[in-house]
């Protein structure tokens, strides 16, 4: 039985993972809490849904469709609601990304109507027995796909080149300015590449609760939040580990202590971690006051 | 407007140590200024200076040590509190309030005298008269005016802080410390960045600050002006005193001139 | 007393606006000293669940219950406020968020304030709106006159540079407590309100999404003066009305000049665009949002703005 809730919590941790991922990125290299994150994650579970049911993609196709779609969305998001917007007023650019949050998230409701759809099997209903362990093909495909993501961004920001800039920019602008980083490029690329990957873990999330919702992303910003937190602003590694550990610890709370209070365990690690160790569990990788 | 009490003020630096993991920047500081003297606090860069500044204030807390403000130790933890005994300073790299005028800058150290407590400023705040100024507003604007007049910033009252020049910045940061009636002022670094022609407007301001009664502790690396207006001169370098006396004795102190090689200061 | 004036609907509408601007004044109060909460929903839910126990449950009547939950969100709202004194931005954006997050939660799981269900039947009070317009008035006047105070600007100089502050003699732990503590008090009051005026709460009632229009108030109203909070609440409120308006505007215009494509589709699409109808109505405020972001992100209104009324002044320039 511990089995199951152990991987319901991977699963569940995957999902955070990957939404962090895209806020600490951004947080990271702009200081700037990009609230409309998680209506980008609800928009490629859509944009897979789609395709999947329109277009008869299979889930390969509708995973690439969705992360060209929401990495799209990324770019136009910064060129209307991150750029034209001061940064010397700190809370201007939080409010716009705010707005953006709001049209995104209405006129998915406006087009689509506001109730939850079904998403479509995709992956053949098969079961695997590994030890102790009873996982479904749909759990493994989720699971893999999550951690392959994962290893293959943290191999891209450690090791590629842009992945350097990326962590220069995150550090210091002027400073990575003046070592010929295009420092308005990597803010863009960084927003491209973490909305591809939140709207791919919404096409997982739909995967895995056969659901989808126009409120979906809410929950997922503010859940990403937290999970920002736990590891460490603009900490990529530590969002990752994060994510997991922090979709473990719901899960068995939900499991033995109850399902109302699963959410309280959650807020109270964010209240707790703020007044103990506000750097997160892995320490921050923050820019520098400009 | 300012007190003056002219056997009151002086510090006492006991033992002070503060340490920043392994590195002291403060080591056994032993140093005792006179009231209503100008005492210099010179060094190289990074001898602790300004970390000295931010323990008598209170912005850092010691590791061991004690610091005796006009015969009663310092305890206080907050920097307000040591404010309202009588200590202000000015900052190396300005710190002005971006948005507020200079004239509501000087206003804001008015205050802590005014209010000494939360209370008595929420009352005042909720009993003024509508349409009009009350009669301590009134008051608080007339003493900035005359502290701006002191300063040579009178016609520039409802200029953005931000907006001034330069020069007119540091002169702000000093009159809107003297509002809080200090008896010691710490300054930092008030020379920097200045011509000669302003220093030399500089070195007659502290001098009469100092005439009202204020003891004042000058950090500076404007050797001229160190020498020009100090009564006493003490020497740090890593965090301890490695000399002290007139500023005639320091000139020609070895100890002081080999700490400063490779420096490029004249002594 | 407006009962035989006004007709309910208005006075629902102009009840619903005003509490909109008790809350807006809700998060200013904190933000004049640079303390930005996005919980001042969860102030409210304490006021509004306080109040309708001291209403229902204790008897007590209306003119008791509410300042009384006000003050018990005010205490909560200090006890938030001194770990909320050593962090800032977006620490303290979350800090505040995890608590009404966190009262929520609480209020699911309480069943003495209804737990899942809510709570009903709190008593419908025909004295809200004299109870709004009382408050609304005095909030501006104190905020009025804090503005022009010397705890007004000490409390603009903490937001601008708190260690500068500090040093200059500021009290700067006590000020922004009490900064805090008003906050969450007005937000309590504005929540008591609210909740006699629904009769009906529960956990899902005062949710993140009320922080941040709560937020959105005063920053689009204009954060840097005692006149934003208003301004902001008024006009993003009647945003549903002033659109419907746009739209009987349009329908105004000459039908022969609409038989011409394509200012029929235009009209068309403008017409069924500013149907105040939910989801549209959302994504024109949120377009509005980025616009004046981009436009105008100090507010609509700001210190320059309001003419400065002084008799001294005035006697100056008719001397």
């Amino acid at each position: 039985m511990i089995y199951q809730q152990l991987i319901n919590g991977l699963m569940l941790g995957a999902s955070y993972s990957l939404v962090a991922i895209g806020y600490t990125l951004i947080f990271g290299v702009l200081n700037l809490l990009y609230f409309a994150h998680g209506e980008v994650f609800m928009i490629g579970a859509f944009v897979g849904l789609f395709l999947v049911v329109y277009a008869g993609a299979n889930i390969y196709g509708a995973l690439l469709g969705a992360m060209v779609i929401c990495g799209i969305l990324g770019a136009i998001a910064v060129f209307i609601a991150v750029r034209p917007v001061p940064k010397d007023r700190p809370l201007a650019p939080l409010i716009s990304t705010i707005g953006l949050t709001i049209v995104i998230q209405n006129l998915t409701i406006y087009l689509n109507g506001g109730q939850q759809l079904a998403f479509p099997e995709t992956i053949a209903q098969k079961l695997y027995h590994i030890g102790p362990v009873t996982i479904s093909a749909a759990q493994l495909f989720i699971l893999g796909v999550a951690l392959a993501l994962m290893v293959l961004l943290w191999l891209f920001i450690e090791r590629s080149k842009m992945g350097r800039a990326i962590r220069a920019t995150a550090e210091n602008h002027e400073t990575a300015a003046l070592l010929g980083v295009n420092v308005n490029r990597v803010v863009l690329i960084t927003f491209i590449i973490g909305s591809g990957i939140a709207g791919v873990a919404g096409v997982l999330d739909g995967v895995k609760n056969s659901s989808i919702s126009p409120f979906m992303g809410l929950g997922a910003a503010v859940k990403g939040l937290i999970v920002m937190l736990l590891g460490g602003l603009g900490n990529v590694p530590g969002a990752m580990v994060a994510g997991l550990m922090l979709g473990m610890i719901e899960i068995l709370s939900a499991a033995y202590i109850g399902t109302t209070e699963r959410d309280f365990f959650s807020f109270l690690i964010l209240i707790l971690i703020l007044l103990w160790r506000p750097t997160g569990l892995f320490g921050t990788r923050t820019a520098e006051r400009r | 407007m300012l007190e003056r009490t002219p056997a009151a003020a002086c510090l006492a630096i006991e033992g002070l140590t503060k340490r920043f993991g392994g590195f002291f920047a403060l080591d056994n500081l032993q140093v005792e200024v006179a009231a209503g003297d100008i005492h210099a606090l010179i060094g190289p860069n990074g001898a602790g200076k300004t970390t000295l500044f931010n323990l008598i204030t209170g912005v850092l807390s010691a590791d061991s040590g004690r610091i005796v403000f006009e015969g009663q130790p310092v305890m206080d933890a907050r920097p307000s509190k040591r404010t309202l005994r009588g200590i202000a300073r000015t900052f190396q790299n300005i710190r002005l309030f971006p948005h507020l005028t200079v004239l509501e800058t000087v206003m804001i150290g008015e205050h802590c005298r005014l209010f000494p407590s939360l209370w008595l400023s929420f009352r005042a705040a909720a009993l003024q008269l509508p349409f009009g100024e009350a009669e301590q507003e009134r008051a608080m604007r007339a003493t900035a005016l005359t502290l701006l007049e002191f300063f040579g910033l009178a016609d520039k009252r409802d200029a953005k802080a931000s907006d001034l020049p330069y020069g007119d910045q540091r002169r702000l940061e000093m009159a809107r410390a003297l509002a809080t009636q200090p008896r010691l002022l710490l300054l930092d670094e008030p020379a920097a960045g200045m011509n000669p022609h302003e220093t030399e407007e500089l070195d007659e301001l502290i001098t009469r600050i100092r005439d009202r009664g204020v003891t004042i502790i000058l950090v500076e690396h404007d050797m001229r002006l160190v020498m020009e207006i100090s009564d006493r001169v003490t020497v740090l370098n890593f965090g301890t005193k490695i000399a002290e006396g007139n500023p005639k004795e320091i000139q020609s102190n070895p100890v002081v001139i080999e700490a400063y090689l490779g420096e490029d200061v004249q002594l | 007393m407006f009962n035989t004036l006004i007709d309910g609907y208005t006075q629902s509408i102009l009840i619903f606006i005003g509490i909109n601007i008790i809350v807006a004044y809700s998060f200013f109060a904190p933000f004049k000293t640079g303390q930005v909460s996005i919980g001042q929903a969860g102030f409210m839910a304490v006021g509004a669940y306080a109040s309708a126990v001291l209403t229902q449950k204790f008897g007590a009547p209306f003119i008791v219950s509410v300042p009384v939950a006000g003050l018990i969100a005010g205490v909560v709202g200090v006890v938030i406020g001194f770990p909320a004194l050593r962090i800032k931005g977006i620490y303290l954006l979350l800090l505040t968020l995890g608590f009404s997050e966190i009262i929520q939660v609480i209020v699911l799981s309480w069943d003495y304030v209804g737990g899942a269900q809510g709570y009903r039947n709190i008593p419908f009070n025909r004295h809200t709106l004299e109870s709004v317009i009382v408050v609304v008035a005095l909030l501006i006047f104190f905020f009025g006159r804090l503005e022009r105070s010397s705890l007004g600007r000490a409390m603009d100089s903490i937001h601008q540079d708190e260690t500068a502050s500090e040093v200059m003699g500021i009290d700067v732990v006590r000020i922004k407590l009490f900064a805090f503590g008003i906050g969450a008090t007005v937000a309590g009051i504005a929540g008591a309100l609210y909740a006699h005026q629904l009769t009906y709460v529960d956990s899902t009632t005062f949710n993140v999404m009320m922080s941040i229009e709560i937020l959105i108030f005063v920053v689009v109203g204009g954060a840097s003066t005692y006149w934003g909070p208003v301004v902001g609440a008024v006009v993003l409120s009647l945003l549903p009305e002033l659109l419907r308006t746009l739209r009987e505007w349009l329908e105004l215009l000459p039908v022969a000049w609409t038989n011409f494509y394509p200012a029929d589709k235009i009209y068309d699409f403008l017409h069924g665009f500013l149907d105040f109808e939910n989801a549209k109505r959302l994504i024109v405020y949120g377009i509005i949002l980025i616009v004046m972001m981009i436009v105008r992100p100090d507010g609509l209104i700001t210190r320059d703005s309001i003419p400065r009324i002084s008799l001294k002044r005035w006697r100056a320039r008719h001397a």
